[in-house]
């Protein structure tokens, strides 16, 4: 098997897999019980936190709630701070290739409660520009939401940028949808207020995830329940997938600059290959310090991106298209917000490494496509 | 509820003449298969009923399986009691008062001529009990409720409740067919109206991968899942189609490539089925609900063959297809989205009314008789037996 999706998920770390194991066999105790158990439970949550923040540096800015992942985390970041702050003013602002998670509770809040949402383009190279902010902010906008890392084009979007243009609005708050930078990026996270994240991307086990917010933040009430943590997000805590996410981000700290290298190494390859081969459209960009190596987009001119996928699937290669073939073909929202055609935006293909990574599968990669692309009709 | 018996009416068998035993018994050893997880149900039979003798296991679970076992028109609960008129009476009142309604009536007869009440002193009798204990009234043309008393040489039958049953032909009575199943909405409904008729069926599908997603097996599974309420064990017949599919698509016109894919369907599905014993093809298909179902495409693409093709759909609209699929409880699983091998090949302009000659001619632009032969012999065949895989042949 070739794994190359590894911007949907990863296989987890078994260090990671190992510390859940342990955490639920030795302290799988309530961590709100006031007895030894329950006290060892919250003692590792609280461990694993302070770990996550100071792994991030950010400790001494920002704190942390556990979530169930990157979407219940973006819900409870934009749905409670936009109804928080509303009486601040109700222009909200994100971008057009944002996760649906973002996009979808933007909407609803334009639905449901009267904001104005402003979505901002997308340049051609995938890249939201900070002057295009700029134009759109004014002083009733309370938040700002931009993903540091786009999860099709793996463009990495200048954040210093675009806190520079919103600290000029005091009101505003940014947040940023950090789910495919955290663990591969080592930049600056305390320029965002907000940050968000899910621990099974970076190779922690699925069902936990993260919300980063700078300490002077406070959220509407998203989720009714009880006081675990602080009530910002109610529900027994997952004091395993916390220690779990914990263990799988310092790992990936440990190896990051070599992590960092290898993909360098093969996304240049399969950025040569792919530039070389007839019928093949790049949407991502050539490496560089806004361009991260670990996923890389490209489109067919005329094959079907579900029938190549489902093609090298029956070789036991793994890659991600949008469309999963249903009636109305989903189309790569990221693709057309760069100004491509839908034909295109419906044929991409996305390829994403991770830890086990090698070389020779992006070369077997390279020519199960180049015979799948010889063999298989356009359509 | 409290009865000791599920006495099942046969319906439409009651015209079979000499056939009819054949009938009984093949209902009688469905029955007792589908109850087989009972061991202390006895099933036995005579000219007009077959009895479900319950010794004690649930009557609403036993009804429940009974309701979907094909050849069945009505079940009726049974209370047995003693032969003294107090006893049925007695009988009678406990079980109306079980039912909902207002109005009932009564009726009785008795193989023992000895009894010292005729039929409808027995009706009068029990009729006149319910009357004087409870509200209900008499209505001997429409009534709520109709008590029925039998009496017999050892005891009386005393029943009050009778249900519909899946009505039909016991399976496996009319032979076996061979179902063209896509994984759409409609075949599965075509295939619970070939087993509620009392036909077997055997499943074949043409995959076309990377055309189509291999995805498309699980949701088959699925379905014949559902399917195996009705027919324990169904036989798949899986057929490697991407050679044949991409050699049309390379020597046919674009709006006559459906219509050449179908005729080659029926050919190798034909071949299978002659293979496997089957007496006829059944397609979900329904009369022009797209341009390969018009009745023009129908006889362009039987042209290939004068085995006979079931289509039990073909007049049906699609909301009663929808309604059927949703109380089979395939439905579900149907709408899955992913594509089979019509939808994406699917031309722009498909011809709603294609000639056989230039089907002939199309056809005769390549050599595909070495193809459907290869899809023949390659065919995977698989078992699954209530619904689980049994095993791999071929």
């Amino acid at each position: 098997m070739i794994y190359l999706d590894n911007a949907a998920t990863t296989a987890p770390f078994a260090e990671a897999l190992h510390r859940y194991e342990e955490v639920s066999t030795i302290a799988f105790g309530n961590s709100s019980s006031n007895h030894g158990v329950g006290r060892q439970a919250q003692k590792i949550l609280e461990e694993s936190r302070r770990e996550i923040l100071s792994l991030l540096n950010v400790a001494k800015t920002h704190g942390m709630v556990f979530t169930g992942g990157a979407t219940e985390a973006n819900n409870i970041a934009i749905k409670g701070i936009a109804l928080r702050y509303a009486s601040r003013g109700k222009r909200i602002i994100t971008t057009a290739y944002e996760h649906p998670s973002v996009l979808e509770a933007f909407r609803y809040l334009e639905r449901q409660h009267g904001f104005e949402v402003i979505v901002l383009p997308v340049d051609p190279r995938g890249f939201v520009r900070p002057e295009d902010l700029e134009k759109a902010m004014d002083d009733k906008t309370i938040l700002v939401s931009v993903m540091l890392i786009n999860n099709e084009l793996g463009t990495i979007n200048d954040i210093a940028a675009l806190k520079a243009v919103i600290a000029k609005y005091p009101k505003c708050l940014f947040h940023v949808d950090a789910t495919q930078a955290i663990g591969k990026w080592h930049g600056d996270f305390s320029l965002a207020d907000i940050l968000t994240f899910s621990g099974h991307k970076f190779g922690a086990v699925k069902g936990i995830g993260g919300l980063v917010f700078r300490n002077s933040i406070q959220f509407a009430n998203i989720e009714s329940g009880g006081d675990q943590e602080n009530g910002i997000r109610p529900g027994t805590v997952n004091v395993a997938g916390a220690a779990s996410m914990a263990a799988a981000l310092r790992k990936c700290y440990e190896q990051m600059p070599r992590f960092q290298k290898k993909c360098a190494d093969l996304y240049g390859e399969l950025y040569r290959f792919l530039s070389e081969t007839d019928g093949i459209e790049l949407n991502s960009n050539p490496l560089s310090a806004s361009q991260s190596p670990f996923v890389l987009s490209f489109s067919f001119l005329a094959k079907k991106a579900s029938v190549i996928v489902e093609a090298l699937s029956m070789k036991e290669i793994y890659v991600s298209s949008v469309s999963a073939c249903s009636e109305k073909t989903p189309v790569s929202r990221s693709v057309l917000a760069i100004g491509k055609s839908s034909r295109l935006a419906e044929n991409s293909i996305r390829v994403s490494f991770g830890h086990d990574s090698t070389l020779e599968d992006v070369k077997s990669f390279e020519s199960a496509l180049a015979k799948a692309m010889e063999e298989v009709r356009s359509l | 509820m409290n009865c000791q018996q599920i006495l099942i009416h046969f319906g439409e068998l009651s015209t079979k003449g000499g056939n009819r035993k054949l009938f009984i018994n093949k209902l009688g050893s469905n029955i007792r298969h589908a109850l087989k997880a009972f061991p202390a149900v006895v099933v036995t039979s005579d000219h007009d009923h077959i009895y479900v003798e319950l010794n004690g296991e649930d009557a609403e679970r036993i009804a429940a399986i009974l309701v979907e076992i094909p050849g069945i028109q009505r079940l009726s609960f049974i209370r047995r009691v003693s032969k003294e008129i107090s006893a049925i009476q007695a009988a009678a009142l406990e079980m109306i008062s079980e039912e909902k309604g207002k109005t009932f009536k009564v009726d009785a007869k008795r193989a023992d001529k000895t009894y010292p009440l005729d039929s409808y002193g027995i009706a009068r009798a029990v009729g006149g009990y319910i009357l004087s204990k409870t509200d209900w009234k008499v209505d001997v043309h429409n009534p709520d409720v109709h008590v029925q008393v039998d009496v017999r040489r050892e005891e009386a039958f005393v029943s009050c409740k009778t249900i519909v049953g899946a009505g039909g032909y016991p399976l496996g009575m009319n032979g076996k067919a061979m179902l063209l199943l896509s994984g759409g909405i409609d075949s599965p409904v075509a295939a619970y109206a070939l087993l509620r008729r009392g036909i077997r069926i055997e499943c074949v599908h043409f995959a076309s991968p990377p055309y189509t997603s291999m995805a498309v097996l699980d949701k088959l599974e699925d379905i014949i899942g559902k399917l195996s309420v009705y027919q324990e064990d169904i036989k798949l017949n899986i057929v490697p189609f991407t050679k044949l599919q991409e050699a049309i698509y390379e020597n046919v016109d674009e709006p006559y490539c459906i219509t050449i894919m179908r005729r080659m369907m029926v050919r190798i599905a034909v071949a299978l089925a002659e293979k496997e014993h089957c007496l006829a093809l059944a397609t979900g298909e329904s009369v022009g609900q797209v341009a390969s179902q018009t009745l023009d495409s129908m006889v362009a693409i039987n042209d290939v063959t004068n085995f006979p093709i079931l289509r039990p759909l073909a007049t049906s609209d699609k909301l009663s297809i929808i309604a059927t699929a949703k109380k089979i409880d395939t439905y579900e699983i149907s709408i899955r989205p992913y594509q089979d091998c019509c939808t994406i090949f699917a031309p722009k302009a498909p011809k709603t009314k294609p000639k056989i000659s230039e089907c002939v001619h199309y056809e005769s632009r390549f050599d595909w008789k070495g193809l459907v032969d290869e899809c023949v012999e390659k065919v995977e065949q698989v078992l699954y037996v209530g619904g689980k895989k049994k095993q791999f042949e071929n």
